[in-house]
């Protein structure tokens, strides 16, 4: 690969680890609260969280346009308080990364944890366990795979982010062109060759990670019966 | 030790349970049909299941009622559920010490002689090891009070005289307040010293165990 | 009651000079040229019957899709270089190849809190400067050239922003999302919320060029040709010149 095809693909798995990273204590936090909770606003959250799948891209992107861009509410307030620019920056393609990879992950870890069998939170309890205690040593550790599957697949659809990046966070060189924004641009400019090899790397990583998470998922229902 | 339940009521289906009962026997059979709601009222003295109605007194403590809902990890109860309900993906250490207090531990793993499975992964236990493990755990947390759901349920018949042995030698050792629900008539009568009868969610009866002999052949479908 | 209506309404119809021409003339053109093709095209309908369709996008766009076989019967591009690629690869009518219009850059700041930038070298001063994508698209192309020209190009790259296309350029601006951008006269003279801070002299600048052709697959090739002898006409002149483009 050449240094520029590599400087693309750090830049890109950079911006997926991060935006994987951040979106990891809420969504865990989002996808319990909706395995275990029942509440009245429960049906819009879910709407609500389901909704960056299912909009066309650039739409999700023109929001997050308005609402990072210097004059939108929180891009604005960014901006006056600490000098702080999100569009056009390396931080957009975190934040479009995450906006649209923010579902995948809840809803794999819901699923995670609804398969968690209640009965071994119980026992814990009776055993003198907090809620915290009973979090981190029962549930999540029995929730451990489905979460690792639902990480993977947010990590790989951070990478494929494309309709939203390239609206927030523009198709700058070295700081913002992500490996499906640099596919586009190849194309555009009619060098189709250098444009499949980067097809190429993408779709090997694609692959290993959907591969990677539906192994977790595998053996997740072999592994645990009360 | 007491155990008082007064009015507790929880609509289940198809019936409503509704139990008023007073225990102070140092081992209580509670016996009756399946389905009958037995489980369920482990359940609720556990603190793991809520009433819609009704209280609960533990050592003269309100533990659930007049406004009150003590939490199961600060009532101090052993609970033993059917299944065992062993932590799966953690060892037979992890799961005997897990709510570990007091300076029993010693006395319990001698008494039910699980050393030796200390350091196994829980899946290569056999069913009266399991029951052994579950016990020891439940043991180990100090309870003020122990419920057990059928402890030999599922043990093989060859075992479970080895299993109740166990049991026996619990209920002397430690002297625990105990509950223990099952439909088998002859460990109630090998280790309880008072008998409730659950049948459709109410309390049918109440008596010591002497008294059961006679309508100890009355048939209850397991 | 209905027949003699019926009647009547094909008579109309027959009647009416326009009705054997309706046709639909597909156009692909430079974002650039929006608003003012809107305009003329508007009234070349209603002086033929013909509908006009448009496909707005970056020249090197539109160019991309042609040579990929989109349908289409003219190409407006904004520069020569892409007309030059399609005539190379045997895409246009090369007789029909006309270059009627010429545009100047100008650089745009905010409106409100814009920068001020009285002459180009001051854009070294800035953080942020939105172009059409520099590597394909003609705006983006000509102001790079610019640049390179004035030896402005090593301090001011690291600042760019490549968007899209020229329009994009305005909007990034208009959001104050970037300092400046450098984009045509007439984009500027149509947005309401950006100034122009200063202009490209049309002597050191680049030489601009608007080349429109027929092209070869046209399915449309007749009513094609009517819009495009529109589009040389004193009217059409008129209206491109009120939206501040030059006419050649």
């Amino acid at each position: 690969m050449t240094a520029e095809e590599l400087q693309v693909l750090g830049l890109t798995l950079r911006t997926a680890a991060l935006s994987t990273l951040v979106i990891l204590p809420p969504g865990l936090a989002v996808a319990w609260l909706l395995a275990r909770r029942n509440w009245r606003g429960k049906s819009l959250v879910e709407t609500l969280i389901t909704l960056p799948m299912v909009m066309p891209p650039v739409a999700t992107g023109l929001i997050l346009l308005e609402l990072l861009g210097r004059r939108g509410p929180i891009g604005g307030w960014l901006d006056r308080t600490l000098g702080l620019q999100i569009v056009f920056t390396w931080r957009a393609v975190v934040a479009a990364m995450m906006v649209m990879s923010f579902p995948l992950l809840v809803r794999a870890a819901r699923v995670a944890f609804e398969e968690v069998n209640p009965r071994f939170e119980q026992i814990a309890r009776t055993l003198a366990a907090g809620e915290t205690r009973v979090f981190f040593t029962i549930t999540l550790p029995l929730a451990a795979r489905g979460i690792t599957s639902g990480v993977l697949l947010a990590f790989a659809r951070a990478i494929g982010e494309f309709g939203a990046t390239i609206l927030v966070a523009g198709n700058i060189p070295g700081r913002t062109r992500t490996l499906s924004l640099a596919i586009y641009d190849l194309v555009e400019l009619g060098r189709d060759g250098e444009a499949f090899r980067l097809l190429g790397v993408a779709v090997v990583i694609a692959f290993a990670a959907v591969w990677t998470a539906e192994a977790f998922l595998r053996r997740t229902h072999e592994s645990h019966r009360p | 030790m007491s155990l008082i339940v007064r009015e507790l009521v929880l609509p289940l289906v198809p019936f409503t349970l509704e139990v008023s009962v007073e225990l102070s026997a140092r081992t209580t059979g509670l016996y009756g049909p399946s389905g009958a709601g037995k489980t369920t009222l482990l359940e609720l003295i556990a603190g793991v299941r809520k009433p819609q109605s009704g209280t609960i007194e533990l050592n003269g403590r309100v533990v659930c009622g007049e406004g009150i809902f003590v939490p199961p990890r600060l009532r101090r109860v052993g609970y033993v559920p059917q299944d065992d309900a062993l932590f799966p993906h953690l060892s037979v250490r992890q799961n005997v010490f897990y709510g570990a207090a007091g300076d029993r531990a010693g006395a319990v793993v001698d008494v039910l002689e699980i050393a030796p499975l200390l350091d196994r992964g829980v899946k290569r236990l056999s069913g009266g090891e399991r029951k052994r493990v579950a016990l020891a755990r439940a043991l180990l947390s100090n309870p003020e009070m122990l419920l057990l759901d059928e402890p030999l349920a599922g043990v093989d018949v060859p075992l479970r005289d080895r299993v109740l042995e166990y049991l026996v030698r619990i209920r002397d050792q430690f002297s625990i307040p105990t509950i223990y629900v099952t439909h088998h008539m002859d460990e109630v009568r090998a280790i309880c010293e008072e008998l409730v009868v659950l049948e459709r969610g109410r309390v049918e009866g109440k008596r010591p165990i002497e008294g059961v002999a006679k309508d100890a052949d009355r048939p209850h479908s397991p | 009651m209905r027949r003699p209506l019926v009647l009547f309404a094909l008579l109309l119809a027959f009647a009416s000079p326009h009705a054997a021409a309706a046709a639909e003339v597909r156009v692909f053109a430079a974002a650039s040229l929006t608003d003012a093709l809107r305009d003329a095209a508007a009234v070349h309908e209603r002086q033929t019957g013909d509908r006009v369709v448009f496909n707005f996008a970056a020249s090197s766009t539109l160019a991309r899709q042609i040579e990929a076989g989109a349908p289409a019967d003219l190409f407006l591009s904004a520069d020569e270089e892409k007309m030059d690629a399609l005539a190379h690869a045997g895409l246009i009518v090369a007789s029909t190849r006309v270059s009627v219009l010429s545009n100047t850059l100008v650089i745009v700041v905010p409106k409100d809190r814009g920068m001020n930038l009285p002459s180009p070298r001051a854009l070294v001063n800035v953080k942020t400067l939105a172009l059409a994508e520099p590597s394909r698209v003609p705006a983006g192309i000509y102001a790079r050239r610019y640049l390179v020209a004035q030896g402005l190009w090593d301090r001011v790259a690291a600042k760019v922003i490549p968007v899209e296309n020229v329009r994009a350029a305005l909007a990034a601006v208009e959001s104050g999302n970037a300092d400046a951008a450098i984009v045509y006269r007439t984009d500027a003279l149509i947005s309401h919320d950006v100034r122009v801070a200063c202009e490209i002299p049309r002597a050191s600048g680049p030489r601009i060029s608007y080349p429109f052709a027929l092209l070869r697959d046209a399915e449309e090739p007749a009513a094609a040709r009517r819009l495009l002898a529109f589009l040389r006409s004193k009217t059409a002149r008129a209206i491109f010149a009120r939206y501040g483009f030059l006419t050649l």
